[in-house]
């Protein structure tokens, strides 16, 4: 079954085209990447597939719903990792945490699995906003992953990480479909075997990574 | 309800708890109101024969102002922190997410009160009772449901704080003109203030109401 089915999505801001046409399909359990440079529109099609944003014109299905009208039964299957970490900086890790944990309807528990995951056990109890930009990073990747979403969506997760992040994506996308927007054409090689490259807001094609990246 | 319930009450919590940690808000909110009651003081002519007519509306204005900057922070800060849109990727509902900020917004106003309500008797020697500080909550419900709602609604403009007053004091002013009522009622004028109160209850009513209905479409794009 298709986790994601996109059919000529398109955004205006205005006069400007912010994405044109774009068509996707995912799989189940497939990973692609969505390449392209600064602007070409690869935030604005995240942001789309995680509910963020309503497309100006074409059809979103995810799961088999309908994402422009059953945004709240598809959220609850998806994690989004946005550009910003989006934290609340006087709050400890564990209670940034618990605290979507409380939104999301689920146990705390999963809280301390989480932080282990991300590694940050050992910073649980430090205010988000003393944490590093690339603990921070982890912090949020920890909350997309927090409810055990089906769907990762990730714009950019790599860009404040150390060296063990992309060991880190590579876990907690293991077993979901995951859309993951990056300019490093060599983590997308190895963490998606299919990729998107997006150019002024138009698709210039999917293909498997080998042919996209040579 | 049970699990809107709970949402709500775990934003509050948390908004409550950065607000304790951080002490933004409540200081200088205190601050402001305290300072707002030195200038009428000096500004005004006091004396035992005027000040039930003053005080009432040198609350008021305190109150607006007060409530401006409370409403104002609860959704801005949010938005510095890009925090919102994680809270809205949720499967909670919108409604259950903005109560939550305007419990938390209306209690950070009542800890300004609780310090506006004996400065005010202390500075104009107006009666400081149950029946001033039940007429204050009770138009602080309404006045945080429509003030949250505006302060959501601005906070992704430029121009944010000039638009929430704009937006916000026309719709405050039944809150200004019946609150004034019955506060000088509570501080031993002539009137009724059941009457007063219980329209200030209504006008809670329909405010609460109407901006959980619109805040879906407000917080969510």
């Amino acid at each position: 079954m298709s986790t994601i089915v996109a059919n000529r999505l398109t955004q205006r801001f205005g006069t400007d085209l912010a994405l044109d046409g774009v068509d996707l399909a995912l799989d189940s359990g497939e990973h692609l990447a969505v390449l392209g440079e600064n602007g070409a529109g690869k935030t604005t099609l995240l942001r789309i597939l995680a509910t963020a944003a309503r497309p100006t014109s074409g059809s979103l299905h995810i799961f088999g719903l309908d994402a422009l009208r059953e945004r709240q039964l598809i959220r609850a299957r998806i994690g989004f990792v946005a550009h910003a970490p989006g934290l609340y900086p006087a709050l400890t890790a564990a209670e940034n945490l618990e605290f979507f944990c409380s939104l999301q309807g689920i146990d705390r528990a999963r809280v301390h699995e989480t932080l282990a995951l991300v590694g940050l056990a050992e910073v649980a109890r430090r205010p988000a906003g003393r944490l590093s930009r690339g603990e921070q990073q982890r912090l949020a990747i920890g909350r997309a992953v927090l409810h055990d979403p089906r769907l990762l969506v990730l714009d950019e997760p790599d860009a404040s990480l150390d060296s063990g992040g992309a060991d880190l994506l590579a876990k907690v996308m293991h077993g979901r479909s995951a859309v993951l927007a990056t300019h490093d054409h060599a983590l997308a090689n190895r963490l998606c075997q299919r990729t998107l490259v997006l150019r002024d807001g138009r698709s210039l094609g999917a293909g498997n990574r080998l042919r996209v990246v040579q | 309800m049970t699990r809107s319930i709970a949402i709500a009450l775990a934003v509050a919590r948390k908004d409550l708890t950065s607000e304790w940690r951080t002490r933004e808000l409540v200081p200088a909110l205190g601050q402001f109101v305290v300072l707002a009651l030195v200038i009428a003081n000096f500004g005004f002519q006091i004396d035992s024969r005027n000040a039930v007519t003053i005080a009432p509306g040198v609350l008021w204005l305190a109150l607006v102002f007060a409530g401006l900057v409370a409403f104002g922070r609860a959704f801005a800060a949010e938005r510095e922190q890009a925090s919102l849109e994680a809270m809205l990727l949720t499967p909670a509902s919108a409604a259950a997410i903005f109560a939550g900020k305007a419990l938390a917004a209306a209690l950070l106003l009542i800890a300004c009160e609780a310090v506006l309500l004996p400065a005010l008797a202390l500075f104009f020697g107006t009666p400081l009772n149950l029946a001033l500080v039940v007429a204050v909550l009770v138009a602080t419900v309404g006045m945080a449901a429509l003030g949250c709602l505006f302060a959501a609604m601005v906070a992704r403009v430029r121009a944010r704080e000039v638009l929430l007053p704009l937006l916000t004091l026309p719709l405050w002013i039944p809150f200004v003109i019946v609150g004034g009522q019955a506060v000088q009622v509570a501080m031993g004028a002539s009137g009724s203030y059941n009457q007063a109160v219980a329209l200030l209850i209504d006008f809670d009513i329909l405010f609460v109401v109407l901006t959980s209905l619109a805040a879906r479409f407000v917080l969510d794009d």
